[in-house]
């Protein structure tokens, strides 16, 4: 276990996922623009054969297309730093070639850091030799010893696997689908884009690599709907004559909802730290039902961001609406409900809560 | 005493700013001289100059990924955790700090 811990598998994936967000943004809107508007993502864009939406859609199908190689190159910098670019980058490619996917880049990811890093730790050169290190052998022997496990090792188990899990989800009968959904949505409810909440993210973007779009768009929906829902809990509490937020924690919310809207949930961990408890019970009931929700209707977004822009990629978009909408008055309705009063005029100091203790383990000192 | 940190989350556009927030208000409570470098996705914010590390007593590094620069602080006595305990717990992680800077002062 110890050994485990010191290789920081965990801390390495995510930051090559913290790589990836930015790029599956800036992807997932070209192609939910495009593709709202009647794009298709093409293999190649010929000159005259295609508009202007189609080229939004394929400059992000092209990009989302890439993320085992992002995820691979992501890793592997992680692990080895700078020199563990190169071969990152190559065995992802060589993930992607045979079908391993997003699975099969993550370990080849995990595959190109390590050997790199053995390089550097084993393998001594003499003087002349330095520059030959990372211009010749890191990036030649790393890519084409991992490149080659790849091939002929890891690729084809992994992409049996893939497909062995895509035909499973497939084949999942409703009251399946209703826990699968609701655990998706509770899981990304809970941490507000966290560690807990990327960690899903990184499993159901694997499944819609292969073609399962529905546990991504439970997770998606869910991350759109909280904000919305937290904003929502306002105008139902005061029907019942109650007040559950301070007033900076209203402007706070002016933001928070907007940008929930566009699939951005971060927004109203603000609010959640003040009363981390009710919050987090809030999104969790909600997450659930939305989850499920998305899941049993058959919301599937073609795309892994983009909040209510993901709607018009989806087969049945009033799938979605629904799933959203019942996800945001859950939520509401709960917050409402179990949040105390604030008198309008209480003042902003909140007495220093008890702070939890601190995990030994959770400390590394150098 | 002189502390110094760096705050950095995966999606780096809000724990991030959290751990910093929390970080410099606890240590500030507690008499200290703290700054806190952020990595979001945007980039370097608040960077720390060369002058405020070789004057720190001990490096609070926030993390969930790797951040760049590390190098900086080689030979300071670092303690390194999840941005979550910072976030959490920002004022019993002070007290660690205290605790281990008195336990094992730099010579």
């Amino acid at each position: 276990m110890e050994t485990i811990k010191k290789l920081n598998l965990k801390g390495h994936l995510l930051t090559a996922i913290s790589y990836l967000i930015p790029i599956v943004c800036g992807a997932g809107f070209l192609i939910a623009i495009g593709m709202a508007f009647g794009g298709t993502a093409q293999g190649t864009l010929i000159q005259g054969k295609f508009d202007f939406f189609d080229g939004l859609a394929t400059m992000g199908g092209a990009a989302l297309g890439l993320l085992p190689v992002v995820i691979a190159t992501g890793i592997s910098y992680s692990i080895a730093g700078k020199p563990g670019i190169a071969p990152g980058f190559i065995i992802g490619l060589t993930a992607n070639a045979i079908g391993a996917g997003f699975i099969g880049g993550i370990l080849g990811g995990y595959l190109a850091g390590y050997l790199v890093f053995a390089i550097l730790k084993y393998i001594k050169v003499p003087n002349w030799a330095k520059g030959l290190m990372p211009t010749l052998i890191i990036p030649f022997i790393a890519s084409m010893v991992g490149g080659l496990i790849m091939v002929y090792v890891i690729g084809m188990p992994v992409a049996a696997f893939t497909t062995l899990l895509t035909n499973f989800l497939d084949g999942l009968g409703n009251s399946s689908l209703l826990i699968f959904g609701g655990v998706i949505g509770l899981l990304s409810g809970v941490d507000y884009g966290g560690p807990i909440n990327k960690t899903v993210f990184a499993f159901v973007l694997t499944m819609q690599a292969e073609g399962v779009n529905g546990p991504i768009t439970a997770l998606q929906l869910v991350n759109t709907a909280t904000p919305i829902g937290f904003g929502l809990a306002y105008f139902v509490a005061k029907l019942f004559g109650k007040n559950i937020y301070s007033k900076v924690e209203v402007e706070t919310l002016k933001s928070a909802v907007p940008m929930g809207v566009i699939n951005i949930v971060e927004g109203v961990i603000p609010l959640v730290m003040n009363d981390i408890v009710r919050g987090v019970v809030a999104t969790a009931i909600g997450g659930f039902v939305g989850g499920a929700t998305t899941m049993i209707l058959g919301a599937d977004a073609t795309v892994p961001f983009g909040g209510v822009l993901m709607l018009p990629t989806m087969s049945k978009p009033w799938a979605g609406v629904i799933a959203i909408l019942v996800n945001v008055v859950v939520t509401a309705v709960v917050l409402a409900v179990i949040k105390k009063d604030v008198k309008e005029e209480e003042p902003e100091v909140i007495a220093e809560k008890e702070e939890a203790e601190i995990n030994l383990e959770d400390i590394q000192i150098f | 005493m002189k502390i110094v940190g760096v705050a950095a989350c995966t999606v780096g556009i809000a724990h991030t700013y959290i751990a910093q927030e929390k970080l410099e208000n606890a240590a500030k409570k507690a008499g200290h001289e703290i700054q806190v470098e952020t990595q979001g996705t945007i980039g370097i914010e608040n960077a720390l100059t060369p002058e405020q590390i070789a004057a720190a007593d001990i490096v609070i590094l926030a993390i969930d990924v790797k951040i760049s620069g590390r190098e900086r602080f080689e030979g300071k006595r670092i303690i390194q955790v999840p941005t979550e305990v910072a976030v959490k717990s920002p004022n019993k992680l002070i007290e660690k700090a205290v605790e281990v800077v008195e336990q094992q002062p730099i010579v």
